[in-house]
């Protein structure tokens, strides 16, 4: 396939290193600076702006499957996918950093009208996910499938945790529940009956809603009800949105620290009950004399790895049970959490990782990108021609697992005696490594 | 300030308010009482002299300086005016024969909506007499300024700094981008429910014009009845109704009114804080005050009654169904406290709103609020939006001297020999521009007896009050005046020390 990114920032240098093994990849960039990290890859550099008809010309636009803006400026973005749209027939995916642009349906929205696919909001898509990882207790990550009859839940075990009791068969999970994966020593591998899970490892636990309540107090006995205290640090783009979606959870008492006086009166404007306060978020005493140990979740979300690391580290030291960064960088994610961050989540990674999905995924959709994107989720609807078993007979592949059975509207997690047929939909929690054989293996089976 | 600018523009509006007295005088003659339309004919000539006079005394470079107006000399011509206007509308009480300070008293009183009364004896008056009462209500009350705006097209630029200077809310409220429409389009409004209010009355059984004095007076929040017992003395429970939701909206901020009606979305009232306040007070005080009268009388009856006086009260009109002189100190403690809060802002009422209460009390609370987290940023907000810091200080400014002006006032009255309860209720119901207060000033009574300076500085508390503070006592400062000049042609070099 031919692919056309316009802008070679960090979005678009990581999608470009990870198309160019088997895709004709252009990027356009006017910076010439940027120029020197495509040297060493694999693709096509052209010098110019996204929005020059002339160098989208040359970039072979016309028989282009997939253009993406990623420059820094929503505008360009914006014009480069309309000017794309006109010379050639890419499928657009455009990315903003603004509300306004998003429209008020879900696909694409206001933007339609210009010839644009898809609008991916990196920022939203980290509040979004921040919001979910913040209101569960004790979880380190979170998700929701199928319009919230799967729920996805990473915890993090410690030595008094009931799980680490037994091996996974002498385990009594809640029906409706699945343990899918377990992250131990920073490999990731989907467990058996005969798996004993150890202090320290992460495990990934997926079901219906009900069996994932009963999940939450097996694994975080303790604290329920009562309020749910908040402290943002660093009130930008992902602080605000972050801010106004935990408005809405009514037993969440939320405050964010911002440095900037004028962005905090800003702040203070657009939220509605939430404390805004005015001052350094690496300012121990600062932290100290607002109480910021006693919050239940910190999360810190400057626009600068550096700081974000301290502020982090400082809560922590304070006694912060739960410490969620944001990380700019995507290579130093796992530095961040082997230093004591219980949660640290990319912006870009995320949307870097739901962009190439798009890409190469064909049929099947990513719902999830788990561990820095060690593994996914993904639902695809299974061959017509597959014939009925039961899952023990299906045998998939290694390393991956299915998750749910969406039938109706209903989902069932399965066990090995439950039976999967021909035009399911199936939610699949598999690694990276193992997706694409999943994905065949399920979507061509003629048997 | 150019004060040539200030008589002319002064000169222009009490000529216009000449025209007014040819209605009355119709009435007058209708109604054959020829000595009182005399009266109306000859201040209508000496006011359409004098305004002829002013407006010429500025001069040319006067008139082609209305376009420029600034904001002082607005609110030194709103102020200037009022006043004017008011001696000029007592003119036909004096010729009927009611002493000058009395003439003025009533005058102010009906242009200012208060409602408050030195009539003794109503009887002495003819229907002229009162229908020139009501009607000055039903001009204060959306404002003769708006009106004037509304009318003169010479206004269309100028007026902006008028309108507002005339009804300053603590934001300026506008339905249309042009200060001329808004004007025009309120008025409508408020005329239009005049007339819906007339026939609403005529069909409930009172006379046409009964049910056109009562319209002019409710709607205007105004207070004045052509009955000595008020609307208690028709004894009718469905205009008393009626009056009870006309009251509502005469509280209620017009704009807004206006927007829901242009729009036929309702959900606006709904979603302002202002007007949810407002209901809210509405509704509370009438529970409080049921409470404190006992139902032994009925609970419609009483529920009616509590929710007339409530809302008389309240919105400052000053209407009374029943002599609640006569209640208990419980039920009257109510009143008292509803006379410290007034309508909304944007509407016909008087008092210091209902919205610079909000205000201030959230304000109050985010400075608690910050002694606990000396750092935090804690924007006082009014529908969702925040309220600029100069707003502020503007609206904690009001009232103090709002109360600086009510301690004053009470402490001539009561000095010059009024009991205390009487001199803190004349007074607060001069300066809310409501009516009745309790006591020797009880719903019943009249301002008459007090001593006739106390009548004075009323009546120039119900000046102050109407204009809501800031206007009048801005034009009062020296600084304005020795800053002044004469002319207001536009010179490249000011000369020092040019005499006017």
């Amino acid at each position: 396939m031919r692919i056309v990114i316009a802008g070679g920032g960090q979005v678009g240098s990581s999608l470009a290193r990870a198309l160019a093994a088997s895709h004709e990849v252009f990027v356009i960039d006017h910076d010439p600076d940027v120029a020197d990290v495509f040297q060493s890859m694999d693709v096509e550099f052209l010098a110019g702006s996204g929005t020059s008809e002339e160098v989208l010309t040359r970039a072979g636009i016309d028989r282009a499957d997939f253009f993406v803006a990623a420059t820094g400026l929503d505008e360009v973005n914006i014009v480069a996918c309309a000017l794309a749209n006109r010379l050639g027939h890419p499928q657009t995916i455009c990315l903003v950093s603004r509300a306004e642009f998003l429209g008020t349906s879900e696909h694409g929205g206001g933007l339609g009208a210009f010839g644009i696919n898809r609008v991916v909001w990196p920022e939203a898509q980290l509040a979004a996910d921040i919001e979910r990882i913040v209101t569960v207790p004790g979880a380190i990550d979170a998700e929701v499938f199928a319009g919230g009859i799967v729920r996805l839940l990473e915890y993090r075990l410690d030595e008094h945790s009931p799980l680490t009791a037994t091996a996974l068969g002498g385990l009594h999970l809640p029906r409706g529940s699945l343990i899918v994966a377990v992250k131990r020593g920073g490999r990731i591998f989907v467990p058996r009956g005969t798996t004993r899970l150890e202090a320290g490892d992460k495990v990934v636990v997926m079901g219906t809603p009900d069996a994932m309540h009963a999940v939450e107090t097996l694994v975080h006995p303790g604290r329920g009800g009562g309020h749910l205290h908040v402290t943002i640090i660093g009130g930008g783009d992902v602080g605000l949105q972050l801010a106004q979606r935990l408005e809405h959870v009514p037993s969440v008492n939320l405050r964010i620290l911002e440095r900037d006086a004028d962005r905090g009166a800003l702040l203070a404007a657009s939220l509605t009950r939430t404390l805004v306060l005015n001052g350094d978020g690496t300012d121990l005493e600062f932290l100290e004399s607002e109480n910021v140990g006693r919050s239940d979740v910190l999360v810190s979300v400057i626009d600068n790895d550096e700081r974000n690391l301290l502020a982090s580290l400082l809560g922590r030291q304070l006694g912060v049970p739960k410490v969620i960064t944001r990380v700019g960088r995507p290579a130093n994610l796992r530095l961040f959490e082997r230093v004591g961050i219980d949660v640290a989540i990319s912006a870009r990674g995320a949307a870097v990782a739901s962009i190439l999905h798009q890409i190469t995924g064909g049929a099947s959709s990513l719902l999830a990108v788990v561990e820095h994107g060690e593994a996914r989720v993904f639902e695809l609807t299974v061959s017509p021609t597959f014939v009925a078993r039961p899952l023990k007979d299906v045998g998939t592949a290694e390393d991956a697992i299915v998750a749910a059975i969406l039938r109706g509207d209903r989902a069932i997690v399965p066990r090995g005696d439950d039976v999967v047929r021909a035009a399911d939909r199936i939610l699949i929690f598999s690694t990276q490594a193992a997706a694409d054989r999943v994905r065949q293996f399920f979507t061509s089976e003629s048997a | 300030m150019r004060y040539s600018l200030v008589v002319h523009l002064c000169g222009v509006l009490v000529r216009l308010f000449g025209a007014m007295f040819f209605v009355p005088a119709a009435v007058a003659v209708g109604y054959g009482e020829f000595h009182d339309a005399l009266g109306f004919v000859l201040a209508a000539v000496v006011t359409l002299a004098l305004g002829h006079l002013m407006r010429r005394a500025g001069g040319t470079s006067a008139e082609e300086a209305v376009e420029r107006i600034r904001r002082v000399e607005g609110l030194a011509v709103v102020s200037a005016s009022w006043l004017l206007i008011a001696h000029l509308a007592a003119i036909p009480y004096a010729w009927a024969g009611v002493g000058l300070i009395d003439a003025l008293f009533e005058s102010m009183s009906g242009l200012t909506t208060t409602g408050a009364t030195v009539f003794r004896d109503f009887s002495q008056f003819g229907r002229g007499i009162f229908f020139w009462r009501s009607m000055t209500q039903w001009l204060g009350g959306m404002g003769v300024i708006a009106l004037f705006v509304a009318v003169l097209p010479r206004l269309a630029i100028g007026g902006r700094e008028l309108f507002f200077a005339e009804a300053p809310g603590p934001s300026e409220d506008k339905v249309s981008p042009q200060i001329r429409r808004t004007a025009s389009l309120l008025w409508r409004l408020y005329a239009g429910l005049t007339v819906l209010q007339v026939l609403a009355l005529s069909m409930a059984g009172l006379s046409l014009y009964d049910a056109v004095c009562h319209a002019m007076t409710t709607l205007a929040a105004g207070g004045f009845s052509p009955h000595p017992l008020s609307v208690g003395g028709y004894q009718n429970a469905a205009a008393e109704w009626i009056i009870i939701v006309f009251m509502f909206i005469a509280g209620a901020n017009f704009a807004l009114q206006y927007r829901a009606l242009a729009r036929r979305d309702f959900r606006v009232l709904a979603a302002d804080d202002e007007l949810r306040a407002y209901a809210a007070v509405v509704a509370v005080a009438t529970l409080l005050l049921v409470l404190a009268l006992g139902v032994s009388g009925g609970v419609v009856p009483t529920v009616r009654t509590a929710l007339f006086q409530v809302l008389s009260i309240l919105t400052t009109t000053g209407y009374a169904s029943v002599d609640f002189q006569l209640w208990s100190e419980q039920a009257k403690m109510v009143l008292l406290v509803l006379m410290f809060i007034g309508g909304c802002a944007g509407s016909a009422s008087g008092g210091p709103k209902v919205v610079r209460h909000i205000v201030l009390a959230r304000y109050t609370l985010q400075s608690l609020r910050r002694t606990l987290h000396p750092r935090a940023v804690l924007p006082v907000k009014l529908g969702g939006r925040v309220v600029p810091e100069s707003i502020l200080q503007n609206v904690v400014v009001f009232f103090l001297f709002y109360l600086l002006v009510f301690s004053i006032c009470t402490g001539i009255v009561v000095a010059l020999g009024a009991d205390i309860v009487t001199g803190l209720t004349a007074t607060i119901a001069c300066l809310g521009n409501i009516g009745p207060g309790f006591n020797q000033v009880g719903p019943m009574a009249h301002f008459g007896d007090l001593h006739p300076i106390s009548r004075v500085t009323l009546t120039l508390a119900m000046w102050i009050g109407r204009l809501e503070v800031l206007t009048v006592l801005v034009v009062l400062r020296p600084e304005v005046w020795r800053a002044g000049q004469w002319s207001a042609e536009v010179r490249s070099t000011p000369r020092a020390g040019e005499a006017p």
